[in-house]
C-alpha cells in the first residue's frame, strides 16, 4: 500500500507542480498586485482598494464592458445552447443531410478566431461585402450599411460572429445521445410517445449533465473573447462592443496601468466562478440523477 | 517468458533521457569550444520592426538590414522580430518593456521610448553622438534638438524628416473645375464640387491610429491661427477642449458624413490608400513615402503617378516634424552586445540608411549632408515638388501621433464612429480625449 502511495505521489508531482508554479502563483500575484499602484518603470506601492473603487465608481467604460460581457454570457448560455441542442436532436434522426450539416456546422469552430474576424470583416464590408451586395441586388438600389461601425448595428454584428455557431455543443450532445440504449426509445414508442415527445421528455432530461457542461463551456468562452472583437471593432464605436478582456487588454497595454488591469483580472475570475456556480446550480450538476 | 512492461518502459525512458542529456552537453561543449577558438560566432542583436509585408517602407527596411548583415558578416547578426502592423508593434513593445525585455534596437514611437527610459533599458545617445562626429553630422542639429530632453539627454534618433501635405487626383480636380484650396471654406466647397461631379472627395480611415483622418484634423487645428498652431506643436497636451479642436472635429464630422467612402469609418490605412490608388477618391493626406505606390501597378491604376499632384494644406500648412525614431536598449548587456547594437543603430540612422529610405520609400533625409540629387528629383517629381512648396508654408506643425499619448490616439479611433453617426458632438469627443490623457499619467 505504501509503495502504491509513493507511485501515486510521483505521478501527481508534475501536475501539482505545474498547477502551483504556473496557475496558483500567477493568481496570487494577480490578486496581490490588484491592490497596488503599478505602472511600467515605477515602484509598486500599496493602494488598498483604490483600483476596485476606481473601476466601480469612476470608470463608466469598465461598467459598460461588464454589462456587455454579462449580456453575451446570457446569450451564449441560452440561444447558443438552444441552437446547438436543437440541431443535435435533428441530426440524431440520421437523415440524408446529417453528415453534411454536421461537418458544415462545425467549420466555424475549427477556424481560428482571428481568421474568422477577417472573414466577417470582408463579408460585412460596407463597400464590397457580400451582405450589402446581396441586399443591393434584392432591393434594386444601393444598400450601404457599415455593420460593425454603425452604433445601431455594431453590437448585433459582433454578436453574430459567434452566437449561431454552436457546432461544439451539437457534437457534445450527439456524442452523449449515442450512449442512450435503443431500449429507451423502444419503450417510449411502445408507450405511444411521438418523436417530439420522446426528445422532450426522455432524451433531453437524460442530456442534462452534458447540456450543463456545454453551457459552462459556451458561457465562460465569453470571458475569454478578445481576438474577434480586436479584429472587428476594437471595442467601439465608443465602448458599445467593449467586453472585459478587451478593456483589460487596453488598460494594460495602451494605458500601461497594470495595477488597474489586474484588478479587472480578479473581477473577471470572480465573474467566471459566479457563472460556473450558477450554471451548475441551474442544471443541478452536483446532484445524482 | 513474461514481459516486464514496467522495466521496459523505464529502460526506454532512461535511454531517451540519457540521449537528451548527452545532446545538451554536446551543444554546450560545442559552444564553449567555438568561443575558445576566438569568437567565430557573430554577436547576435535583436531588432523589432513593423515595416514588413505590404508596409510602404518594407523594401527599404529589408535592404538596410541585408546590407548591414552583409557588411558585418561573421561579426554581428541582426535577429529581426517582424510585427505585422503599427498597433501590433506598439502593443508588443509595451508588453516587453514591462518585463525589461525590449529588443536591443527598437522604434520608440507612441510612448515606447518613455517606457524604455523608465525601465532603465534606454541608453543616453548624446555621449555616443559626441564621440562620433561623422554620425552626428548626418543626424543634424534639428533632429537632435527635437528629441533631446531638457536635461540634455538624448534617448532616440530619427532617420528621416517628415513633410506631409496631401495628394490629389489632377484629373478629378480638372473635371470638377477646382484647384487645391487656399482656405478651409474653399476646401469644403471643393469637396462639394467633387461630389457634384460624381467623385468621392476624401480617402479617410478611422481604424488603427486613424492616420489619414488625423492628418486632416492636425492640419485644420495647426493652421487655425496662433492658438491652433501652438496646440499642434505641444507634446502631450493636457486638454483637448479648445476652440480649434472643436471646430476641426466639427469639420471632420462633416467630412466623414458627406465626403468620404462608405467604408471609411472603422477602415484601416490599407483601405484608404487603396481607395486613392484605385481612383475611387480624389484626395488623401499622406507623406512622400506613398509616392512609390503611385507607379506600382500592382497597387495603383496604370498611369496614376502622372495624374497625382501634391499640395499644402489650406491656410498654407504642412506637417513638418522629425520622428521619435530609434532607441538603443542595450543597458545592462555585455560590452560586446552594446557595441554591436550601437553599430546597428548608427547604420540604421546614418547616411546609407537615409539614402535607401529616400530612394525606396520617399522619406526625406535629416540634413542636406545627404544630397537629394537632380536625377532623383527628376525621377520623383512629386517629392521634389513637396520639398519646393514646403518653403511656402506659413504653418509647420506635428501630427497627432507625435503629440498625443497612446491612450488618446486609441480614443480617437474608438470615438470617430460615434462622431460620424452623430451619436456624440465635437465638444463631447474633445472631453473624451481630455479624459484619456489622465489614463496615461
Amino acid at each position: 500500500m505504501r509503495k502504491k502511495n509513493k507511485w501515486i505521489s510521483i505521478f501527481l508531482l508534475p501536475g501539482v507542480s505545474i498547477f502551483i508554479f504556473v496557475f496558483m502563483l500567477s493568481i496570487l500575484m494577480l490578486v496581490g498586485t490588484s491592490f497596488a499602484n503599478w505602472t511600467i518603470g515605477s515602484k509598486i506601492t500599496f493602494a488598498g482598494f483604490s483600483n476596485y473603487s476606481t473601476l466601480f465608481t469612476e470608470d463608466p467604460a469598465f461598467i459598460k464592458s461588464m454589462m456587455n460581457t454579462g449580456i453575451w454570457i446570457a446569450l451564449q448560455a441560452t440561444i447558443h445552447i438552444a441552437i446547438g441542442v436543437l440541431l443535435a436532436l435533428l441530426l440524431a434522426k440520421q437523415k440524408w443531410y446529417t453528415s453534411f450539416v454536421r461537418t458544415a456546422f462545425f467549420i466555424p469552430n475549427i477556424i481560428s478566431s482571428a481568421a474568422l474576424g477577417m472573414l466577417f470583416l470582408s463579408i460585412l464590408n460596407p463597400q464590397f461585402g457580400l451582405v450589402n451586395n446581396v441586399m443591393t441586388k434584392l432591393l434594386g438600389e444601393p444598400f450601404v450599411q457599415n455593420w460593425f461601425m454603425d452604433p445601431k448595428t455594431s453590437f448585433f454584428s459582433v454578436t453574430m460572429t459567434w452566437l449561431p455557431y454552436a457546432g461544439l455543443v451539437t457534437i457534445l450532445v450527439m456524442a452523449e445521445m449515442a450512449s442512450i440504449p435503443k431500449e429507451v426509445y423502444e419503450a417510449a414508442s411502445i408507450d405511444g410517445a411521438t418523436s417530439m415527445q420522446t426528445d422532450l421528455f426522455v432524451v433531453l432530461p437524460m442530456m442534462k449533465n452534458i447540456i450543463g457542461t456545454a453551457t459552462i463551456l459556451a458561457a465562460t468562452s465569453m470571458l475569454q473573447k478578445l481576438d474577434i472583437i480586436m479584429m472587428t471593432t476594437g471595442g467601439g464605436p465608443g465602448v458599445r462592443t467593449m467586453n472585459m478582456p478587451m478593456y483589460l487588454y487596453r488598460t494594460a497595454l495602451t494605458d500601461n496601468n497594470y495595477g488597474l488591469a489586474n484588478a479587472q483580472g480578479v473581477i473577471l475570475i470572480f465573474l467566471g466562478l459566479l457563472t460556473l456556480i450558477t450554471i451548475r446550480k441551474i442544471f443541478k450538476m452536483d446532484q445524482e440523477d | 517468458m513474461k514481459l516486464n512492461w514496467k522495466k521496459c518502459i523505464a529502460s526506454t525512458l532512461l535511454v531517451f533521457l540519457a540521449t537528451g542529456l548527452a545532446a545538451c552537453t554536446a551543444d554546450a561543449n560545442e559552444s564553449a569550444s567555438t568561443g575558445a577558438k576566438g569568437n567565430q560566432t557573430p554577436v547576435e542583436i535583436s531588432y523589432a520592426t513593423f515595416m514588413v509585408g505590404s508596409h510602404v517602407s518594407a523594401e527599404a527596411e529589408k535592404q538596410i538590414i541585408d546590407e548591414f548583415n552583409e557588411a558585418y558578416e561573421g561579426k554581428i547578426k541582426v535577429v529581426i522580430e517582424e510585427l505585422p502592423s503599427d498597433e501590433a508593434y506598439v502593443n508588443k513593445m509595451k508588453a516587453l518593456a514591462a518585463s525589461k525585455a525590449l529588443p536591443d534596437v527598437a522604434i520608440g514611437k507612441q510612448g515606447i521610448r518613455e517606457l524604455a527610459i523608465k525601465n532603465g533599458q534606454a541608453v543616453d545617445l548624446m555621449p555616443l553622438l559626441e564621440a562620433d562626429p561623422e554620425w552626428k553630422e548626418y543626424i543634424g542639429a534639428g533632429a537632435i534638438s527635437y528629441n533631446q530632453a531638457d536635461d540634455g539627454k538624448l534617448y532616440s534618433i530619427a532617420n528621416a524628416k517628415q513633410l506631409i501635405g496631401y495628394f490629389y487626383n489632377k484629373d478629378m480636380f480638372e473635371t470638377a473645375g477646382i484647384q487645391p484650396a487656399k482656405t478651409w471654406d474653399e476646401f469644403m466647397a471643393n469637396n462639394e464640387k467633387l461630389k457634384a461631379a460624381g467623385f468621392t472627395p476624401l480617402a479617410m480611415m478611422t481604424g488603427e491610429n486613424a492616420w489619414t483622418t488625423n492628418l486632416w484634423l492636425a492640419a485644420m487645428i495647426g493652421t487655425d491661427g496662433e492658438a491652433g498652431h501652438s496646440f499642434m506643436n505641444t507634446t502631450h497636451p493636457e486638454s483637448y477642449e479648445n476652440a480649434s479642436m472643436i471646430q476641426a472635429l466639427s469639420m471632420i464630422q462633416t467630412c466623414l458624413q458627406e465626403y468620404t467612402t462608405s467604408d471609411a469609418v472603422g477602415a484601416m490605412y490599407a483601405n484608404a490608400a487603396n481607395n486613392f490608388l484605385q481612383e475611387k477618391t480624389a484626395l488623401i493626406a499622406n507623406g512622400p513615402w506613398m509616392v512609390p505606390d503611385f507607379s506600382d501597378t500592382s497597387k495603383a491604376k496604370a498611369g496614376l503617378a502622372d495624374r497625382v499632384g501634391v499640395a499644402l494644406y489650406p491656410n498654407d500648412g504642412i506637417v513638418a516634424q522629425y520622428e521619435v525614431g530609434y532607441i538603443l536598449c542595450s543597458n545592462g548587456k555585455s560590452e560586446e552586445e552594446q557595441a554591436a547594437a550601437l553599430e546597428f543603430l548608427k547604420f540604421k540612422t546614418g547616411k546609407r540608411a537615409q539614402e535607401i529610405f529616400l530612394d525606396k520609400s520617399g522619406a526625406l533625409p535629416l540634413t542636406a549632408n545627404v544630397e537629394i540629387s537632380e536625377t532623383y528629383k527628376t525621377a520623383n517629381p512629386l517629392v521634389a515638388e513637396l520639398i519646393t512648396i514646403s518653403g511656402d508654408a506659413k504653418y509647420g506643425f506635428e501630427n497627432i501621433d507625435n503629440t498625443a499619448f497612446s491612450s488618446v490616439v486609441s480614443e480617437f479611433s474608438l470615438n470617430y464612429p460615434d462622431l460620424a453617426y452623430g451619436e456624440i458632438t465635437p465638444e463631447e469627443m474633445a472631453a473624451k480625449l481630455t479624459a484619456a490623457v489622465a489614463k496615461s499619467k
